[in-house]
């Protein structure tokens, strides 16, 4: 049996942090780490490479969608999948976040069931 | 001039000429007389006193004749006088008045503090600077009128090289560009002051005209909007902010309650379940309230977008019913759906005709005591050339989709129903029945409507109910 697809966690509220995490567990994926803001979430993608990271876009030290940007321009992280997590949810707030290369937006505030569908539906290519 | 050439012909007329003829031959008569009477010597000094009185009458005749032509003439004199006198008269009216327009209008001019009115000629020159133009840029007007051009006193770089060549070269043909296309802009534009300060400004721009219509430059009314763009920029970043920080914990809130809830491992019991279930509806109610408040300011602030596509409205009173049921359920309330079988189909923004529509419902259920009905219907009505909708198709009517909501609710006082939708007005009779609600859900459906090139229109009576008619265009 295959590994569970490794995910990064960054979101600066740890509530959300920890109800993010335990999605992901039921999703059937492992937390390679869960922090606190978008410098930290750089760094810690760019050494654990994991199948995907979700992103809360407003974080501090760099956002959710320069992350995403970084991610993207670099060739060690690119391929990994996005989820975005916002507090906006005007569809001119999603089109923003798709447009920084992001594979999936979720508005909050989610359900959990529905972010953990979001999850296993990224992780998907790596369970097969 | 005719008639000033009648006296004189008819002095001179054939009945004048008649009298001095009878004046010879009375002298010629005297003179036969005296023929008869005296001796043959004296002939001649009859003939000379005949000569003498046909001299006397030609001379008398000659003299009427002038002293008439005089007459005539002192008549014109006193007429062309009297002609000239009244057109000074008339010209010096005109000149007052024109004077007193001058004055009027400069006094209008003058008096207006709070908005700047700036006449330019044809090439931006000022002309006109009025006291607001003073106060708002700080400089008087004797420093800049025939001396300055008002592109001195707007912002470069909103001249850009790109809009310089659609505008035709120069920055001030630019600034009229669309007033010379349109005519007449209204638009903000950013003015520099005599102490350097940068005034976000309303500015109006409209031809400037002489009397016989011919352009004679450009007006420029602005209003200093500075600080209420600030306000407006404050209050949408405050909106954001209150949208993250109320969305967050509502995240939080909703999804450990979502976990509790549905733990199959940790059941609850009927109490915990009750109590945690209030918990949500509450949750879920400030959610809305947190998206009805975001729509708000989108909507005011023009950044309200729809996302068209092909919506069968019919889907939607459906979906909206079935939202309220429950409720209606819980509150005796009956409620009937009236659609057409085959759907009605219209172009809009599927999510935001449905949240159109469950406000229309979910207020008919709240506003409805109990034992009461609320009625949906959805059909094709159209609309004719004076705008009013009627039930069957007339020369020049366009069809539109036409739901209504019906309640027998607490209705709404007449000099209430011409704020119902203005943000935050709440009616009366809301209030007296303690019914919840901030009063965005109407604005919101009516912005939407609106949205879609449609209306929606109230009919009330307070104590009987309420309907409401949301009508939609639909493809002819």
């Amino acid at each position: 049996m295959d590994a569970p697809a490794r995910v990064l966690v960054a979101d600066d509220e740890e509530d959300i942090r920890h109800l993010v995490a335990l999605a992901v567990g039921t999703a059937g994926c492992t937390v390679v780490a869960a922090v606190a803001d978008g410098a930290q979430a750089l760094t810690v993608a760019r050494a654990e490479r994991p199948d995907l990271v979700v992103l809360d876009v407003s974080m501090p030290e760099a956002t959710g969608l320069e992350v995403c940007l970084a991610l993207r321009a670099d060739p060690a992280t690119a391929d990994c999948q996005v989820l975005l997590l916002s507090a906006g949810a005007s569809p001119d707030d999603v089109a923003r976040g798709l447009a920084t290369g992001a594979d999936a937006y979720l508005p909050k505030p989610f359900t959990v069931a529905g972010l953990v569908r979001q999850v296993q539906l990224l992780t998907a290519e790596h369970r097969a | 001039m005719t008639a000033t050439a009648d006296p004189v012909a008819r002095a001179t007329g054939p009945a004048h000429r008649t009298g001095v003829a009878g004046l010879g031959a009375a002298a010629a008569a005297a003179a036969g007389v005296l023929a008869l009477v005296v001796r043959p010597a004296l002939p001649l000094v009859l003939l000379a006193g005949a000569v003498v009185l046909l001299a006397v009458a030609d001379l008398t005749w000659r003299l009427h004749r002038q002293q008439t032509a005089a007459r005539v003439l002192e008549a014109q004199r006193l007429d062309l006088f009297s002609q000239r006198q009244s057109t000074a008269d008339e010209l010096e009216v005109a000149t007052r008045m024109l004077r007193a327009r001058a004055e009027t209008m400069t006094s209008v001019i003058d008096a207006v503090t709070e908005q700047s009115i700036i006449g330019t000629d044809r090439d931006g020159l000022v002309r006109v600077w009025n006291p607001g133009a003073e106060r708002m840029l700080g400089l008087p007007r004797a420093d800049v009128v025939r001396t300055r051009s008002i592109i001195d006193f707007h912002a470069p770089e909103e001249l850009t090289p790109e809009e310089l060549d659609a505008g035709g070269g120069t920055p001030f043909a630019t600034l009229v560009q669309v007033a010379r296309e349109q005519g007449s802009d209204v638009r903000d534009w950013t003015y520099l002051t005599a102490d350097g300060r940068r005034l976000t400004v309303s500015v109006a721009i409209t031809p400037r005209t002489d009397d016989d219509g011919e352009q004679t430059g450009w007006n420029f009314v602005g209003t200093d909007m500075t600080e209420v763009r600030a306000t407006e920029r404050l209050k949408d970043q405050f909106v954001s902010l209150i949208s993250h920080e109320l969305r967050t914990p509502l995240s939080s809130i909703l999804g450990y309650l979502e976990l509790v809830l549905d733990d199959p491992e940790q059941p609850l019991t009927d109490d915990q379940r009750q109590y945690l279930g209030t918990v949500e509806r509450n949750a879920q109610r400030l959610l809305r309230l947190v998206g009805d408040l975001l729509f708000t300011a989108q909507v005011d602030a023009g950044r309200f977008t729809l996302q068209p596509a092909e919506v069968d409205l019919a889907d939607i009173v459906r979906s909206a019913e079935e939202s309220a049921r429950v409720t209606a359920t819980a509150r005796g309330v009956a409620m009937s759906v009236d659609v057409p079988d085959g759907g009605l189909v219209v172009s809009g923004d599927a999510l935001r005709l449905g949240q159109a529509c469950d406000n229309l419902v979910s207020n008919a259920v709240k506003f409805t005591p109990a034992g009461g009905r609320v009625a949906l219907r959805l059909q094709t009505a159209w609309r004719d050339a004076d705008g009013a909708l009627v039930d069957v198709p007339a020369a020049g009517a366009t069809p539109v989709a036409l739901l209504s909501v019906s309640d027998t609710g607490v209705g709404i006082p007449n000099s209430e129903q011409g704020r119902l939708f203005t943000s935050f007005f709440r009616a009366s009779t809301a209030r007296r029945n303690a019914v919840p609600g901030v009063g965005l859900g109407l604005t919101i459906t009516k912005a939407i409507t609106t949205a879609h090139g449609g209306t929606l229109d109230v009919v009330s009576a307070e104590g009987r109910g309420t309907t409401f008619t949301l009508a939609l265009p639909l493809p002819a």
